[in-house]
């Protein structure tokens, strides 16, 4: 993702991570604002999907049942702004619980219904009497930037006037509602260039939100500046020490600071593909079916989408063989290869097709590589003066098991 | 490594291969580029293969061509001397003691196996190029196996007779060790009339706009790592090393040149399956390749399957 976004989760743990098959409905492309940032290059007003699409679409995927034999299924919905499209997706999603019960297919009742939206629209009737009807089974992001100056920095509403108007105030005031539907939120916090000097006061803003989980990364794009790295240690190292002294490690975590990264991979036990693209299905409304949300046309820059086939044709299996072969090594430079650090290190095969020099999914970028180094320096920092911080204390043992949970989400 | 280097001397050069040639007017490389060419395959230590058209090159050509050692892909139809001749359909009198190459669609091959049998009694070697190998369907598997069935019977028979005649789909597997595939972008690249290098004539026929350089800047084939077999996660597992590994199929039907298809596996593997059943049965007739092991008996078609089950 290109954009540095703030998104509250309605479970900080992906549900069924793993097992569950990831659909994905571009219901528009449309959307109220117009972030400065937003990696979304073709949005526009026309691209509404119709109840004739969703439909086609959900009948040929529940028409395929044995070639979708996750035990699970996440049904996404994105834009744009998927709220703006809200009576179409509840006529969708009662058809979807209708058909999966008709069929007896082998996702009722282990299904989930997953959102990401700017909330602008969260507490208008409509939407709150879909999440009335469907709330044990949601899960519901809210994306904002922050303090209100950081995020009315980027988050301006759409529209061709000589004053740009931020949307905080339309965003900040469905939190508390948010949060008291779904207490267990997470968020996911995601960084560019122009970013970093507001890293360390964002995530305290969200702790200050209520927010107990910042899941945060660094855009994947080359948009790196000289010095980023640099900066963005140092903006980690005050939010350590904000964290530690501010006893915020008892209740709070931030994926920023995770125990797991910074260290070499196997080349034959550690080579599993880190993204997901080709496990997933995205289907937009002309009813075209993609591995992932980002190889759709309006979330590239420089390659053509690629195409897995369409709801009236099917999948073409072919196209997916090189999603689902894909490893670690295959696709890794030598320095990948050869870092000492290169655990936590993560990618987006959408940005790795759309920055290679070749149509291909097989080289990876390594446009994050001195960020990841950073955060990793970071990281041994924040983890040294914890543990020291909690054995002079006596902590230590009790801290271990009750330790908060974040999660390396990053897309 | 770079070892071979094909030359398409004229836009109408016969294909060889899965590619079919779309172009039909003529466009002779440039005496130019042709020398040029065979200088870049002196430096860089290739050996050349030439492929022509099916109309007589002026002299001077043929005085450049000879400055160097080659091998002519000629088309049947020109009637001159080859190393390779390209057979123009299945009613062609392949020459005797040669090597040919027959494209041809899958249908037209299960028509035909008596005539490959009678050909192989004439030919040194015999390579099949299945032109629609990516439309395969199950249906057509059943009849493949038993083409490569009834094929394998006639080699088998040429064997016992003292006559060892290779048919690319049936006999390599017997004697390859390891994998051999076509190499485009690895081992061997192409370089087109119009005097830039493409990764396979197919590449060229495709896209003009596709090259990997071109005889003023040099061969700069992109993701080079991409066109070999450590770099092919489902081949570099695999033991059909007969099958051609076609890096255009894979782009085609895949969008990636390191990904085969499904039906270009099937395809690979009933040969290896079939190629296993003649290796026992001509050792069932006397010793043949004492020192070579049984090809191993497998339980799938295609290896991604068998990855992904595993």
């Amino acid at each position: 993702m290109a954009d540095k976004k703030e998104t509250y989760r309605a479970s900080s743990v992906q549900w069924q991570g793993g097992i569950a098959k990831n659909i994905t409905f571009i219901v528009t492309k449309d959307c109220q604002l117009a972030c400065k940032y937003c990696y979304l290059v073709g949005k526009n007003e026309k691209e509404r999907m119709s109840w004739e699409t969703a439909k086609a679409a959900i009948d040929y995927i529940l028409g395929h049942e044995e070639d979708f034999p996750e035990q699970s299924v996440v049904w996404d919905f994105i834009g744009g702004e998927p709220f703006l499209e809200i009576e179409l997706i509840d006529k969708i999603c009662d058809y979807l619980k209708t058909e999966m019960f008709r069929l007896n297919h082998h996702w009722f009742d282990s299904y989930r219904f997953s959102f990401s939206t700017n909330g602008i629209n969260y507490h208008t009737d409509r939407v709150q009497q879909f999440i009335a009807k469907n709330h044990s089974h949601l899960s519901i992001g809210i994306t904002i930037d922050g303090t209100r100056q950081k995020h009315d920095l980027n988050r301006i509403y759409k529209g061709d006037g000589p004053l740009e108007r931020g949307s905080y105030d339309d965003v900040v005031r469905n939190i508390p509602l948010w949060l008291e539907q779904f207490p267990g939120a997470g968020t996911k916090v995601t960084i560019s260039s122009a970013d970093i000097p507001y890293i360390r006061e964002s995530v305290l803003h969200l702790y200050g939100l209520g927010i107990h989980e910042v899941n945060i990364n660094c855009v994947f794009e080359d948009v790196w500046r000289e010095g980023d790295d640099r900066l963005f240690e140092e903006q980690l190292m005050q939010l350590a020490d904000d964290i530690i002294d501010g006893g915020w490690y008892q209740d709070y975590a931030c994926s920023f600071f995770s125990e797991h990264i910074g260290k070499p991979l196997d080349a034959e036990l550690e080579n599993q593909n880190w993204c997901g693209a080709g496990k997933m299905l995205a289907v937009d409304a002309a009813g075209i079916f993609y591995p992932c949300t980002r190889f759709a046309a309006y979330s590239l820059r420089e390659k053509r989408p690629i195409i897995i086939g369409n709801v009236r044709d099917g999948i073409d299996k072919n196209k997916l063989r090189p999603f689902l072969t894909l490893d670690r090594t295959t696709q890794s430079p030598a320095k990948c290869l050869e870092c000492e650090v290169a655990s936590g290190c993560a990618w987006c095969q959408g940005e790795n097709y759309d920055a290679a020099d070749t149509p291909t999914v097989y080289q990876r970028s390594t446009a994050i590589c001195l960020m990841h180094k950073a955060r990793v320096r970071a990281n041994n920092y924040y983890w040294n003066r914890l543990f020291r911080k909690l054995e002079l204390e006596g902590e230590r043992e009790q801290w271990e098991e009750n330790k908060p949970k974040s999660n390396d989400i990053i897309c | 490594m770079l070892q071979y280097m094909i030359i398409l001397l004229d836009d109408t050069s016969t294909s060889f291969c899965h590619y079919g040639v779309n172009k039909t007017g003529r466009r002779l490389i440039s005496l130019d580029h042709l020398r040029r060419g065979i200088r870049f395959a002196m430096v860089e230590n290739l050996t050349l293969q030439m492929v022509y058209p099916d109309y007589e090159l002026p002299a001077e050509y043929h005085e450049a061509i000879d400055t160097i050692d080659h091998s002519n892909i000629v088309p049947s139809a020109l009637g001159r001397d080859a190393d390779v001749i390209v057979l123009d359909g299945w009613d062609a009198v392949p020459p005797s003691d040669g090597v040919a190459v027959i494209r041809t669609s899958l249908a037209h091959l299960l028509k035909h196996a008596a005539t490959v049998g009678d050909w192989l009694a004439r030919l040194t070697r015999l390579n099949i190029v299945i032109t629609d190998v990516e439309r395969m369907t199950e249906a057509d598997c059943d009849e493949y196996r038993a083409f490569l069935s009834q094929v394998g019977t006639a080699i088998e028979r040429l064997y016992v007779n003292g006559r060892s005649p290779q048919l690319n789909t049936l006999t390599d597997r017997m004697m390859l060790t390891a994998m051999n595939n076509c190499g485009a972008g690895d081992t061997c690249v192409t370089l087109a009339p119009n005097g830039k290098f493409y990764v396979c004539p197919a590449f060229y026929y495709e896209d003009e706009q596709d090259c990997v350089g071109d005889l003023d800047t040099g061969l700069d084939i992109k993701n080079k790592q991409l066109y070999r077999l450590d770099h092919a996660p489902i081949c570099r597992k695999c033991d059909a090393w007969q099958c051609r590994r076609c890096v255009w199929l894979n782009r085609k039907t895949t969008l990636e040149v390191n990904t085969p298809g499904h039906e270009q596996c099937v395809a690979a593997h009933l040969e290896r399956n079939a190629s296993r059943e003649l290796l026992q049965r001509i050792r069932r007739q006397g010793t043949f390749m004492p020192d070579r092991p049984e090809i191993p008996e497998i339980d799938y078609l295609d290896p991604f399957e068998a990855m992904h089950k595993a």
